[in-house]
């Protein structure tokens, strides 16, 4: 076997292996969703794929009672409150984020705003797991009245994330010619109406993707919601590990279904802004 | 219309001083150059006529009115980017019309005078297509046209050729001078090509270092240069710069060439040189220069001025440029393509007496 032919063969299998390393997890949360209640975790026998594929785990997300064979579960829940919550909550948070950031971003790439402190001062945010702070923020929290609530989510998921919307909306800013700004505050714009006319449609590309990143960032966060919110205020995360009965103890089928639903809207979002997300960032601006 | 007076502005950001005591007047309807090497603070003034950049001290007037405190927009100006800053979201109508729509014209104003604009411009066919998709020429047409759309009375240009490939921007440059004679509108244009500013500009303003060195019509910059950097900076092949002494002979100045067998050069009483000097003979360190194309070879017979071995010959076609070594210094000179000397060769040339500057070392002055 020549030289070029073995590295083809190791290549194919290291990417082999890493490929199913990484799609496992999502074969099985598939395949467990359409898995009754007695394939869940049989002992000493293993289902690789549903032997009586059903439904059932989606109907009993919201509301319905399981019927047939299932009569395992007792008491019905619903899922629906806890997805709006975490649609609220994650597209509040991802806006509030982007308006600020950008905001942000625009000051310091175009005015550095802050000197050379500030996005250093702003990254740092992001030195340490949020989660080191979160039982300080949970007593700022109930002190200012925002432990469990939506606008409390909000308001913590944009804290956390404004770091990223800073940092990569400035990237996207600079590569903008500052003469852009300018032609149009020349031709008779303010300073707003310029940033709204002649910049941001040039970064429409970078703000798409921004957007995408910050909400998957919020929509699957777990350990916040879970802190700071999770009596009145339940995100589908937290929700979904709460999903145990007496009977089953753990119920995988249930909690694979609810992960299968919440999979969708990040898949939907990166679908829909693909051709942002694949034209990446071209400024045709400038001929240099 | 608009005359554009510059009084002892100084634009400093931090430390740097940009631009220093800066006094400049334009006249209606000139079509006026500044020129000078990059940093020289060329770009700053220019920001500051058009309202971007503020001064930090003195005071810029348009048509005898203060405009140091109006807003871009309000000084009715039209800027050229040197990168033209295109928007390339839009079509290249909605470029040109924008400051149009800014004023809130009705639809069928803006797109009358976008025809008119795209007409004299000669990019019609080109209004529909997005900005994004033209070549660089077209954007750059496209810009003027922006500029254009609101009927500035002043138009800055920044360098607006620099990105273009050299036969469209010789082109450029006679449609923009077409333009200009059209519109008859005060036109600044900042270039660091001295060539483009010789051709276009009835005015040309050198700056270095942030302070204006000289300003004159291209034939004063030329034939006049005010001090040594001047006279370095405009000419297509540099000036030599030669040290020399100089001695009192009577009425006339000798200025010797420090070489081993330069001949004295006699300069009559009625050069400048000689009347700058006044009475006294002495002073300097002093500096010759002369322009490669007012040295002339002599014949074989003939001493010259100076001699030189030929150390490398350019022949550009119209003309061929020699470069000479005498003693320790190196020099060249512009001689017809019919003269071509070989490598090596020793040759004797004459300076040519009326076009010889001399120079103050101390402080870089022409003597005139």
């Amino acid at each position: 076997m020549s030289r070029r032919k073995l590295l083809t063969a190791i290549r194919t299998v290291v990417v082999g292996f890493t490929l199913v390393v990484f799609l496992f997890p999502v074969y099985w949360t598939v395949t467990m969703a359409f898995k009754p209640a007695s394939e869940w975790q049989p002992s000493g026998k293993t289902y690789w794929v549903p032997q009586n594929p059903t439904v059932g785990n989606f109907k009993r997300l919201f509301g319905a009672n399981p019927t047939g064979s299932d009569v395992l579960i007792s008491t019905p829940i619903d899922a629906t409150g806890s997805i709006v919550n975490s649609l609220i909550v994650s597209i509040g948070g991802t806006l509030l984020a982007l308006l600020v950031g950008t905001a942000t971003a625009y000051g310091i790439s175009r005015y550095r705003a802050g000197g050379k402190i500030l996005p250093f001062a702003i990254l740092q945010l992001r030195m340490f797991p949020p989660i080191a702070v979160i039982i300080p923020i949970l007593f700022l929290w109930t002190y200012l009245h925002m432990y469990d609530s939506r606008k409390g989510l909000i308001l913590i998921y944009a804290a956390v994330t404004f770091p990223f919307v800073v940092w990569l909306m400035r990237s996207f800013f600079d590569e903008i010619p500052r003469e852009i700004g300018e032609a149009a505050i020349v031709d008779g714009c303010s300073n707003l109406g310029a940033f709204r006319k002649a910049i941001l449609p040039l970064v429409k590309s970078g703000l798409a993707t921004t957007a995408l990143f910050v909400f998957i960032l919020n929509w699957s966060d777990f350990l916040i919601a879970l802190v700071l919110a999770g009596n009145r205020v339940v995100t589908a995360p937290v929700f979904l590990s709460q999903i145990t009965s007496a009977a089953t103890g753990e119920e995988y089928g249930t909690r694979a279904a609810l992960g299968l639903i919440l999979i969708v809207p990040p898949v939907l979002l990166s679908i829909l802004i693909q051709k942002h997300l694949v034209r990446g960032l071209t400024f045709g601006a400038i001929k240099r | 219309m608009a005359r554009i007076e510059i009084e002892r502005v100084t634009k400093r950001f931090g430390k740097l001083d940009a631009v220093i005591d800066l006094d400049l007047e334009i006249e209606h309807g000139t079509f006026t150059a500044l020129l000078g090497p990059s940093g020289c603070g060329k770009t700053t003034t220019m920001n500051m006529l058009s309202g971007l950049l503020a001064p930090t001290a003195g005071e810029i007037r348009f048509d005898g009115r203060r405009v140091n405190e109006d807003e871009p927009g309000r000084r009715n100006v039209g800027f050229v980017f040197q990168n033209y800053a295109i928007f390339t979201h839009m079509s290249a109508f909605d470029n040109i019309a924008l400051g149009l729509r800014i004023k809130k014209l009705s639809k069928a104003e803006v797109a009358a005078e976008v025809q008119r604009v795209a007409r004299m411009l000669e990019i019609e066919d080109l209004l529909e297509r997005r900005a994004a998709g033209l070549s660089v020429n077209d954007m750059q047409k496209v810009a003027i046209g922006r500029s254009m759309i609101t009927n500035p009375d002043i138009f800055l240009l920044d360098e607006p050729f620099s990105n273009l490939d050299a036969a469209f921007r010789a082109y450029m440059r006679a449609e923009l001078k077409r333009l200009q004679r059209e519109l008859g509108q005060t036109m600044v244009y900042v270039t660091h090509d001295q060539i483009e500013a010789m051709s276009m500009a009835e005015r040309i303003a050198i700056m270095n270092e942030g302070r204006l060195q000289q300003y004159g019509s291209p034939d004063e910059v030329y034939n006049r240069p005010a001090n040594r950097f001047v006279a370095q900076f405009v000419g297509s092949t540099v000036m030599n710069f030669l040290p020399v002494e100089i001695e009192r002979w009577g009425d006339s100045l000798g200025l010797r060439i420090p070489i081993d067998d330069a001949a004295p050069i006699v300069l009559a009483g009625e050069s400048g040189a000689v009347r700058a000097m006044g009475g006294n003979g002495g002073g300097g360190p002093f500096t010759l220069g002369i322009r490669p194309e007012h040295i002339r070879v002599v014949g074989a017979e003939a001493a010259g001025d100076l001699r030189g071995t030929v150390t490398l010959v350019e022949p550009l076609g119209a003309r061929n440029v020699v470069h000479l070594r005498a003693g320790e210094r190196g020099f060249r000179i512009v001689v017809p393509p019919t003269t071509r000397p070989r490598i090596g060769d020793d040759v004797g040339v004459e300076l040519d007496r009326s076009r010889i500057h001399v120079f103050d070392d101390a402080t870089g002055l022409a003597l005139r």
